[in-house]
């Protein structure tokens, strides 16, 4: 499943139930040169598993998928692999699951409506440390829940 | 041989682009076209004339279903893929109504939606195996809700309406979308409340989002 990337390539975990949206996500990523697709996981489960044992430098992380859903995962690898970022992709555009997204320490919160647009903008940001959120939310919001 | 022409209609950029990679790969097939709402749907199937139209059913302006309606009577000839996340009999039984020939689950794996794809290319159907335990284990019990049968009784343009109206529309607005009389559009609107027994349009978002015409 890992592809053989370049030294220099950031390995991006990616976990969704819907093969079609993995799909999408990876051929965008395939595009680059800088992203290396290490893994695809379809429910939580799976994603804790894959993100223990490949420690992706970025989890791109669904918020609704088969138990334990994106913001329990999030949490959870949050404490055991601090190290990988996440950015959370999810179709919910509500302020209430802003808040839980940033609650889990998540590093981003992209919706699925803005996902070819802005995946390239939202990566980058978050591989620099900074946050990312979908400009749908209020900036001052996301400055002051993910900041 | 000519390609195998299919037409893809879904809201999120990111799923048209994982179903446009899924389809192309594929060895004589070509997706000729794509569409964000169920409104373009329709349009584009009738200005590019597709073997295959793979169609979400969650969209805004024209959900899939009303789209698939619209469609199969505009081209017959073109085969409809229904894919969605909302996996119920109800669903699936309101896909098969609607005059589709396949329903895919967007958690059913790209194999499936490959295989779909090739049987509706023949005139065949296509039911993932999911779905079919799912319809024919619940079907004999399905229980028949009142609403859904005052909502049956809707027609077809009814439908279209209540939607647009569900996603906030004023009958103006409704009457510019779809190029009528601001009065047949506050027709519709009397006739649909009277029919669904409600009495505010507050009711009648409530209405829509239960029975899944609009997404809440």
């Amino acid at each position: 499943m890992c592809r053989a990337g370049l030294m220099s390539s950031t390995r991006v975990l990616l976990a969704d139930d819907h093969p079609f949206v993995r799909r999408g996500l990876r051929t965008i990523l395939e595009a680059t040169d800088h992203y290396a697709v290490c893994g695809e996981a379809a429910d939580g489960r799976q994603t804790l598993e894959l993100a223990a044992r490949l420690t992706p430098d970025i989890l791109i992380l669904d918020i609704s998928m088969p138990p334990p859903n994106g913001l329990e995962v999030a949490a959870q690898l949050r404490l055991s692999h601090p190290k990988t970022r996440i950015l959370l992709i999810t179709m919910h555009d509500s302020e209430e699951m802003l808040r839980a997204a940033a609650a889990t320490g998540a590093s981003g919160y992209l919706l699925k409506s803005d996902a070819e647009e802005l995946l390239m903008v939202a990566l980058q940001r978050v591989e620099q440390g900074q946050f990312f959120v979908s400009p749908a939310f209020d900036e001052a919001l996301a400055e002051q829940l993910f900041g | 041989m000519s390609p195998l022409k299919v037409l893809i209609a879904d809201d999120h950029d990111v799923v048209r682009k994982g179903l446009k990679m899924l389809i192309e790969e594929h060895a004589g097939w070509q997706v000729c076209g794509e569409a964000r709402s169920g409104r373009e749907a329709v349009e584009k199937c009738s200005q590019l004339n597709p073997d295959v139209i793979v169609i979400d059913v969650s969209m805004p302006d024209l959900n899939g279903l009303e789209a698939t309606r619209q469609i199969r009577k505009a081209c017959p000839r073109t085969e409809v893929l229904v894919i969605t996340h909302h996996d119920s009999d109800e669903m699936a039984a309101e896909v098969m109504d609607a005059g589709a020939r396949g329903y895919v689950l967007k958690s059913d794996s790209d194999t499936d939606l490959v295989r779909a794809v090739e049987a509706l290319s023949h005139h065949k159907p296509f039911f993932t195996s999911r779905v079919t335990e799912m319809f024919l284990f619940n079907r004999g019990s399905r229980v028949t809700d009142p609403a859904e049968m005052m909502r049956n009784r809707l027609t077809m343009r009814e439908r279209e309406i209540l939607q647009l109206l569900a996603e906030g529309k004023t009958a103006k607005e409704v009457a510019t979308i779809l190029g009528i009389a601001i009065k047949t559009s506050d027709t519709h609107r009397t006739n649909i409340m009277r029919k669904l027994d409600v009495h505010s349009v507050a009711e009648l978002v409530r209405y829509a989002i239960r029975n899944k015409v609009v997404e809440p």
